[in-house]
Order: structure tokens, then C-alpha cells, then sequence
């Protein structure tokens, strides 16, 4: 059987073509302004990629914040169903899924089955989330991919109250007039994410084995802040973009079934 | 079959002011469901409920603390903006600070002819409550009698007993029909029709349920039930909100709220002697705001058989943001209610809720509560 999940995140739009409950393609790009355009023409490559076409599908699940647009969908479930189901599918043992992408930061708590628990949601503010880094990226002057090695090659605590995101970035320009390094400022902009996330997960109880997901889980200075919040080790998903999507395409299958 | 109910609900002000031109009789503002309306109606007085109007202000910055509830901010915003501007009188019953803190303001800046601080007990569980409302309400039954130049008498007491419980009784028929499979009516519809009885005159306002009533039975909703809610926190009369959630795959069939059950779920004695002291059992006796609910939690059994009742599959909780009795609760409440096994989702308001969000929120939860064949 052949599905396909489509996630439209606020700022990407994934998708994965599951055969028989393997990945046969994946597609990422930016989600621009026409998000339901994005989403179909990134279908048609996906399978492509996949070397099927629409008939093929038995059924097609979207997900994610623009996940109504999505014209094509048979199914449609919330990023915090695709999440859990993705996550558990990756590895049984997740009983808690982070899951941090560009706009909002979430904690989802699963039954072995990946049925969803309890699940909680930053509030309002970007300040858990990917915003927040590539927010802090400029203002440091570096580049988004490089804020998290950056971080490091640091020891240092240096405390940060990112409650806000705007807050936040006036908080490091004062640390950097008082010239503390770049990389302890990275750093503590991490811990901050970190803790920022950590608490949110806190509040639906964590349990092991932890599994982050969201583009932000590449981030390796987030994932080290986050070893160190939580005080016990996360598993980082493999493309952890996709599993959202991932999830979609498996919910798509067991529907169609 | 609602549309006078959502009229009454979108047209307050107007109702008020042409109820005061028929009646030529006088308007209250209420600060607070704890303010003793039958002592109003039977001095022929309109208890009016002052609410907010949801929509973003500027004016209440200099007269309240940032660390306030919205809903006290909305509340003195709709004051110092002029819309109540009908009101001869405006009483507040105590029961929490930031609301006080409204009261206070509004009666600094915004003229009327009478105002009156009904001290209320704080500790309702205690023996000494009900005597002390009853001295309270004695005298505020004396300051209105003399603001209005007559007499209230134990027949206008009757009357105005009369009149609230008849109300209160047409609501507990009404909600019967929120029980079941097929709800007969949506949750914003039953919102229309309790928020707007804390405002219409009553035996208007009973005679419409009991127009509704007739028809109701044989009533087909256009739409799917959908899984079976409970809103359950502080003051809620946010209906962009509850159409937000029924329009996602869900029915709110019950409430905890002051604007809700709480505002009329009991009556009052129509055989006591003594009359002020049969109203003020009532309001001591009344499913509990949580500011007045020590030390025993009574609320924790009320909401939860209430939850069973109805049915519910799961609890919205609401709190007004920096709602400090709400927030008092919501931890132990929200573990009470998971270990009954009704799942909870937490939501904070402010003056306007961010709608796309909270969808999100709503959506998954649902997913939570309702589609097991999803896993
Ligand atoms: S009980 Fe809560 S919502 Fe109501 S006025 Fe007080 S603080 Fe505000």
C-alpha cells in the first residue's frame, strides 16, 4: 500500500511517501505565501521521486499549522497525532516526543502505542522555538547553522531570562558590549531554549526514552542544553523534520486500511 | 429558535435602555453573580451583569495594576468608555480582589447615583456565614430603600424570590436537553441564553425558555454532536471561543463558570420566615466561586458529578490570565479530574484569545479524547 503525509509548517512543507510502512521519498521546501501551491507541487515531485502517481495512493494525510490547504488530503490530523505516531514508529520505546520547528515548541507525552497522553505547547511567545534561534543567530552576526557548534566550545552559564524573544535579543546585544564571547552567548541562548522547552515538558511529566523531532533537533548546541535541562539523554530522530510528516503517511495507511 | 437569545446577548446596552424607557424603573449594575438580585427585583430595579466586550482597550492602564485579571480590565474599560452609561446604581458583591479593584475605579471615575461594597463572606463553609450575610443584606436592602424612596416589603421579597427561581428553574429545564446523545441545543446557544439572563429582565427572559421549550423536544440539529465537553473556570462569555471549538468536531453540553451553572444552579427558600436570611443561604450555599471555597475544595465533587451527568468526555479549563482563585485550583482540579479519568486541556484567555492556536490545541485534543480507532 502506498501513502503519503504532507506536513505544512509555518515555515516548510514536508512530505513523505511511505510503501508497505517504508519510505520510498521524502520532499522539503520553504512554504512561501501560496502554501496550498507549495504543498501540491511538492507532491508531484515527491512522487516522482517515488516513481507513482496520485492514483497509486491510497490515501493521503496532512498535518501541521496550513494542514486544511492542503486540497489533496483524504485525512487530516493535528502535528500532535503525526508527531506521536512518527516517533513511536521510529522507536517503540518513546514515551515522550519533543518536538521544536521554526514557530512553536511541543511536548507530547504517548502510550506504547504512540495513542497521545497529554501534550503541551509553548505559549504565545517564539521564544521555544526555531525563531527564536535564527533571531539570535543576527543578532550575534552568525550563521544559523553554525549558532549551535558555536555553542560548544563553551562551558560558561551565563543566565539569560528568554521569556521573550524581542527581550532576549536585547539581552545579548548588552552582553555583547560587555563582551562576553560569542560562544558563551550561544550558549546561554541555548540553555534558555533548553530550559524554555524542558519546563513545557515538565508539566506533562518525562518519561524515557525522549525523542526530539522538528527541524530545531539538528541544532547540536540545543540538544547538548537540552541533555543538561532535562538530566537524561534524548534521542535526536533521524531527519527529524520528517517525522510529522512520517507520522501523517502511517495514519493515512492504517485509515485506508 | 435561539435568535432572541443571541439579540439579547449582541444588544445589551439597548435592551437596558428601553427597558429602562417602558419601565421607568431603574438599572443596576452587578460586579460579581454573588450580588443579591432578588432584593433588586423586588425593589423593581434591572440587575444588569457588567461584562467586558472583548475587544482590545487603552483606557484602564492608569487605574489598574498590569498583574490584573483581563476580565477586570474589560470590565472597567466598558465604564470609563461610557456604555453603561444608563446605570443609576452599581454594587459589588466580594469575592476576589482584581474585581474590587474595578469596582473601585469605576466608582472613582465614572458617575452614577448610588454605589454600594456588599462585604460578602469569604469563608462560606463557616457557621457564622450565613448570619453575617444576612446583617449585610439588611442593610443593603436599607440603603436601597432609601435610594429609591420606598419600602421593600416581605410580598416584594416573595416576588423577587419568585421571579429569580422561576428563571433559575427554566434554565435547569433547558440544560436537561444538553443531556444525551443528541444535545438539542449547541453550547453557544445555551451561552446566549445564560449569559443574557444575567442582563434581561427575568420573567421576560423565563417566558422566552419557556417559548423554546415547547419547540425544542422536536428539535433536529443540523449538525454532528461530536465528542461532549465541559468548560470549567473563571469567567467565560467569550462565544467566537466555544463556536471555535464546536466548529471543530465537539459539543459543550455543561459549564462550571459564574456566567454559567454557577449563576443559577440553586434557588432560593420560598417558605422562610425570615426572608433576607432565606437569600442569604442561598448565596452562601451556591456551588462556590473558588476565592470563597475553604478549606474543604467543594467545587472538586460538584464539577466532576456534573461532568458525569452530562457525560462529558473531556474538560476544557479556562483561566482568565492572572486569575488568582482560578489559578489557585487548577492544578489539584486538573489531577482530580485525570484521576476520574476525564482528560483536561488547559487554556489561558486573555481580553481576546488567539483563535488559531487555540484550534490547534482543541483539535488535538479531541484527537486525545475521541478517535481511539486513530491508534
Ligand atoms: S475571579 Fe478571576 S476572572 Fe473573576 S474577576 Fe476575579 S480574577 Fe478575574
Amino acid at each position: 500500500m502506498i501513502t503519503a503525509g504532507v506536513d505544512v509548517g509555518a515555515k516548510t512543507v514536508k512530505i513523505v511517501v511511505l510503501r508497505d510502512r517504508e519510505v520510498v521519498a521524502t520532499a522539503k521546501d520553504l512554504s512561501g505565501f501560496d502554501q496550498a501551491k507549495v504543498a501540491s507541487e511538492l507532491l508531484a515531485q515527491a512522487l516522482e521521486k517515488a516513481n507513482v502517481t496520485q492514483g497509486d495512493l491510497a490515501g493521503i494525510c496532512s498535518t501541521g499549522a496550513g494542514r486544511k490547504i492542503v486540497s489533496e488530503a483524504t485525512h487530516s490530523v493535528t502535528e500532535v497525532s503525526a508527531g506521536a505516531k512518527g516517533s513511536l514508529f521510529i522507536n517503540p520505546d518513546v514515551r515522550t516526543v519533543i518536538d521544536v520547528g521554526a514557530e512553536e515548541g511541543r511536548a507530547i507525552r504517548c502510550t506504547e502505542k504512540g495513542k497521545v497522553e497529554d501534550f503541551a505547547v509553548n505559549e504565545k511567545c517564539a521564544a521555544g522555538s526555531g525563531a527564536f534561534t535564527e533571531s539570535m543567530a543576527r543578532a550575534l552576526e552568525v550563521d544559523v547553522a553554525e549558532l549551535g557548534k558555536l555553542s560548544l566550545g563553551s562551558d560558561a552559564s551565563v543566565p539569560m531570562n528568554a521569556q521573550c524573544a524581542v527581550f532576549a535579543e536585547s539581552e545579548v546585544v548588552s552582553l555583547l558590549h560587555a563582551e562576553t564571547p560569542k560562544q558563551d552567548i550561544s550558549k546561554a541562548i541555548h540553555d534558555a531554549i533548553a530550559s524554555r522547552i524542558t519546563s513545557m515538558a515538565r508539566r506533562i511529566g518525562l518519561n524515557k526514552e525522549v525523542l526530539v523531532i522538528g527541524g530545531v533537533a539538528l541544532n547540536v548546541g540545543f540538544i547538548r542544553s537540552l541533555n543538561e535541562a532535562i538530566e537524561m539523554d534524548v534521542i535526536v530522530a533521524d531527519d527529524p523534520e520528517f517525522v510529522n510528516a512520517l507520522g501523517a503517511a502511517l495514519i493515512a495507511a492504517e485509515r485506508a486500511n | 429558535m435561539f435568535s432572541k437569545f443571541e439579540e439579547w446577548y449582541r444588544d445589551r446596552h439597548d435592551y437596558a435602555r428601553a427597558w429602562k424607557e417602558k419601565s421607568s424603573g431603574k438599572v443596576f449594575g452587578c460586579f460579581c453573580s454573588y450580588v443579591p438580585e432578588e432584593i433588586l427585583v423586588a425593589a423593581n430595579i434591572l440587575p444588569v451583569r457588567v461584562l467586558g466586550s472583548h475587544e482590545p482597550q487603552d483606557v484602564t492602564e492608569p487605574h489598574l495594576f498590569g498583574m490584573f485579571c483581563p476580565f477586570c480590565r474589560d470590565v472597567l474599560a466598558q465604564g470609563l468608555k461610557g456604555r453603561y452609561e444608563y446605570l443609576d446604581g452599581i454594587t459589588l458583591a466580594q469575592s476576589c480582589i482584581h474585581l474590587r479593584q474595578a469596582y473601585r475605579s469605576w466608582e472613582q471615575h465614572v458617575d452614577q447615583p448610588f454605589s454600594y461594597y456588599l462585604p460578602h463572606p469569604m469563608s462560606v463553609q463557616s457557621p457564622a456565614a450565613v448570619p453575617y450575610l444576612r446583617e449585610e443584606l439588611e442593610n443593603y436592602k436599607k440603603a436601597v430603600e432609601e435610594f429609591t424612596g420606598s419600602k421593600i416589603t416581605n410580598d416584594d421579597l416573595d416576588r423577587g424570590i419568585r421571579i429569580l427561581n422561576e428563571n433559575r428553574e427554566a434554565m435547569h429545564e433547558l440544560y436537561k436537553h444538553r443531556i444525551g446523545p443528541e444535545p438539542k441545543l449547541s453550547g453557544k446557544e445555551a451561552m446566549w441564553v445564560t449569559v443574557s439572563s444575567t442582563w434581561i429582565d427575568k420573567e421576560e427572559h423565563t417566558a422566552e425558555i419557556r417559548r423554546v421549550l415547547k419547540l425544542i423536544e422536536e428539535r433536529e440539529m443540523d449538525r454532528e454532536c461530536g465528542a461532549k465537553l465541559m468548560f470549567v473556570g473563571s469567567e467565560n462569555d467569550d462565544i467566537e471561543f466555544i463556536n471555535m471549538v464546536e466548529s471543530v468536531g465537539a459539543t459543550v453540553v455543561v459549564d462550571d463558570h459564574c456566567t454559567g451553572t454557577r449563576y443559577f444552579w440553586n434557588s432560593t427558600a420560598d417558605d422562610m420566615n425570615d426572608r433576607i436570611e432565606a437569600i442569604a443561604k442561598r448565596y452562601v450555599e451556591r456551588p462556590a466561586c473558588p476565592s470563597k471555597d475553604h478549606p474543604v475544595r467543594t467545587r472538586f465533587p460538584h464539577i466532576l458529578k456534573l461532568a458525569k451527568d452530562f457525560d462529558v468526555q473531556g474538560v476544557i479549563l479556562i483561566q482568565q490570565k492572572f486569575c488568582d482563585p482560578h489559578e489557585a485550583d487548577m492544578v489539584p482540579l486538573r489531577k482530580y479530574l485525570e484521576e476520574n479519568d476525564i482528560p483536561c486541556l488547559f487554556l489561558e484567555f486573555d481580553v481576546t484569545v488567539p483563535l488559531g492556536p487555540f484550534r490547534i490545541r482543541v483539535e488535538a485534543f479531541l484527537e486525545m479524547v475521541g478517535e481511539e480507532d486513530l491508534f
